[in-house]
């Protein structure tokens, strides 16, 4: 076999390689939406049926089902706690950056370090704090909560993002006479904007998608969308019931897929900088 | 938005007086990083240091009153519970096998993408799938499409070479490659956006260098890639440890710790001990223990990985 004909195949080898990774990645995806579309009768068939007649039957029972008020629950909680744990954590990045703090290293070490912490080890004591406060099952308690999840990713990604800005940028901002928050706020924050679209969307999904927490801590009036879906689809066995677990599925997975193709450039950025 | 200045030229900040200075310094500090350190504290260090206190205790969450102090009692217990020292075994071989086929099947996908085809942007995204779908869904996804017995796509291919497969998820020990094979299916994406990251940063020139000087592929991949990307593969493992060892919905929405507590982890096993049986003491001594050995990995892996780093940056 020639030289020339050997890499033509081994590139071709390794296309193919790729594109079965590809399908496999994005199989389960696939399959759900599909089946969300599906009838009772169409949705167990083997081989899947990839044409049918599609049906918005199940989505409407996911309606029926009280489903809106439960997505509710993730929007506020998802967009409070992200909303809080940037605005602490991107000034506190700002400040590990630019300003001399005292032990930075030990106070860096200890942000990280609470990302370590398995969390059950926290779900256990917040539990019952929470009880005694009676707080369990508020949006509020959970939004809070949720600090311990985003905060540390988005101290030291933000801290990583700030300094790839050049200070040359602060001295120029202080001569004009700007004070340290207007530096901040005005010229080194603008400059590493695409480090808040990361750490947002990051904590975007970790919170959107987080079970533990909140399956311990939401009681019954907070519950996000992970906890209801699998409370809500006992009996889901029954080949009868898969396009409405497919329809849910969907729902919950709409916000956070739709969300990362689009800005997909961005949730990159924060794994190259992250492991780096 | 400010004018910039040429930096060369730029004089130093405004002279204040020293004091005046210092104490403004100290106030600007506390206030961009005070607010978050503190909040930090109330969530994540109280509570663990709320769990390592109460692993002390003799304490039922329901008879709060009968609550006694017995020190290292709980850990005396734990040593002799079968069922929690299978929980340890299950956590140990369930993260390092995960973190493991991760680890490689990410850096391959990583080293395979990395010279340039067309569609390379698109297939990097969809890569990152995984990753981002809420895990709950995909573990009820594989759970009820894939390795359903009577009518799952598993099965059903295997009917096509006359295997007639098992029930996956309750029989032994099917149950515990079907959560490994999801954490592994989830978790790949992650070590694959690192390493391709990394990939992406390595100077070409080296490489280059060394297929002028006549290495094959894997030579190169062995030799030069991977001996450069060292740091960043210490740091994933780590990353890698921190998730799995803790990991919590898939194995409780697959099997919910079953059959016959195949798959209970420690993160289940504590969750049943003090949230479902509302043993408060014994079950935070079991998250302890967790905790301490998800830590004790990691000092050991970052000694090993960073001292050869060390030795090797000194040699050259």
């Amino acid at each position: 076999m020639s030289g020339r004909t050997r890499r033509r195949l081994a590139e071709a080898a390794r296309l193919l390689a790729i594109a079965l990774a590809v399908f496999l990645a994005v199989l389960p995806l696939l399959w759900v939406l599909l089946a969300s579309f599906k009838l009772p009768a169409d949705v167990a068939q083997l081989p899947p049926r990839l044409l049918f007649s599609p049906t918005l039957q199940n989505y409407r029972q996911v309606l029926d089902a009280g489903f809106a008020s439960f997505f509710r629950n993730s929007v506020i909680v998802t967009l409070g706690a992200v909303a809080l744990s940037v605005g602490l954590g991107v000034p506190a990045a700002y400040g590990f950056s630019r300003l001399k703090v005292p032990a930075a290293r030990a106070l860096l070490l200890f942000v990280l370090s609470m990302r370590f912490v398995p969390y059950i080890v926290f779900a256990v004591p917040l539990f019952v704090m929470l009880v005694r406060l009676r707080l369990v099952g508020t949006h509020g308690a959970l939004i809070v909560v949720y600090i311990l999840i985003n905060l540390p990713l988005v101290v030291w990604l933000m801290k990583s993002f700030f300094d790839d800005v050049p200070t040359d940028i602060d001295d120029a901002a202080a001569v004009d006479g700007a004070n340290r928050f207007q530096s901040f706020a005005l010229v080194v924050l603008p400059s590493a904007a695409a480090g808040v679209a990361c750490v947002t969307i990051l904590s975007f999904i970790f919170t959107w998608n987080e079970y533990l927490l909140a399956l311990v801590l939401s009681g019954r009036a907070a519950q996000t969308l992970p906890v209801v879906l699998t409370r809500f689809l006992g009996g889901m066995e029954d080949p009868v019931r898969w396009g409405l677990l497919s329809a849910s599925s969907v729902v919950v997975l709409a916000p956070v897929v739709v969300v990362t193709l689009l800005v997909h450039r961005h949730v990159r950025a924060g794994f190259g900088g992250g492991a780096n | 938005m400010a004018r910039r200045a040429p930096s060369a030229s730029a004089p130093s900040r405004p002279h204040r007086a020293p004091n005046h200075q210092s104490r403004l310094h100290w106030r600007e500090t506390f206030g961009f990083i005070g607010p978050a350190l503190l909040a930090l504290v109330v969530v994540a260090l109280v509570p663990v240091l709320w769990a390592v206190g109460a692993s002390l205790y003799d304490w039922h969450f329901h008879r709060p009153a009968a609550r006694a102090f017995i020190a290292l009692g709980n850990y005396v217990r734990l040593a002799g519970d079968q069922r929690f020292l299978n929980a340890v075994w299950v956590t140990l071989i369930y993260t390092t096998v995960s973190v493991s086929a991760t680890m490689v099947l990410g850096t391959l996908l990583a080293l395979l993408t990395k010279a340039p085809f067309p569609g390379k942007g698109v297939v990097r995204a969809l890569l990152t799938v995984p990753m981002i779908m809420t895990p709950v869904v995909s573990t009820l996804v594989w759970k009820t499409f894939f390795f359903e017995a009577d009518q799952g796509l598993i099965n059903w291919l295997l009917g096509f070479v006359g295997i007639a497969g098992p029930a996956w998820v309750a029989s032994s020990p099917y149950a515990f490659m079907t959560v490994l094979v999801v954490n592994i299916w989830f978790m790949t994406p992650f070590v694959y956006l690192v390493m391709d990251a990394a990939l992406e940063g390595l100077p070409g020139e080296v490489v280059d260098a060394a297929k002028i000087d006549g290495a094959g592929y894997w030579q190169r991949v062995r030799f030069v890639i991977l001996p450069m990307l060292r740091a960043t593969i210490v740091f994933t493992v780590i990353f890698r440890i921190t998730i799995d060892a803790r990991m919590f919905e898939i194995i409780h929405v697959m099997t919910g710790g079953g059959p016959a507590r195949d798959t209970e982890v420690l993160t289940l096993w504590v969750y049943n001990a003090a949230l479902r049986s509302f043993h408060l003491g014994y079950g935070n001594a079991g998250g302890v223990v967790l905790m301490l050995l998800v830590g004790a990995a990691c000092l050991a892996i970052m000694l090993v990985g960073l001292r050869d780093l060390y030795r090797r940056s000194v040699s050259t």
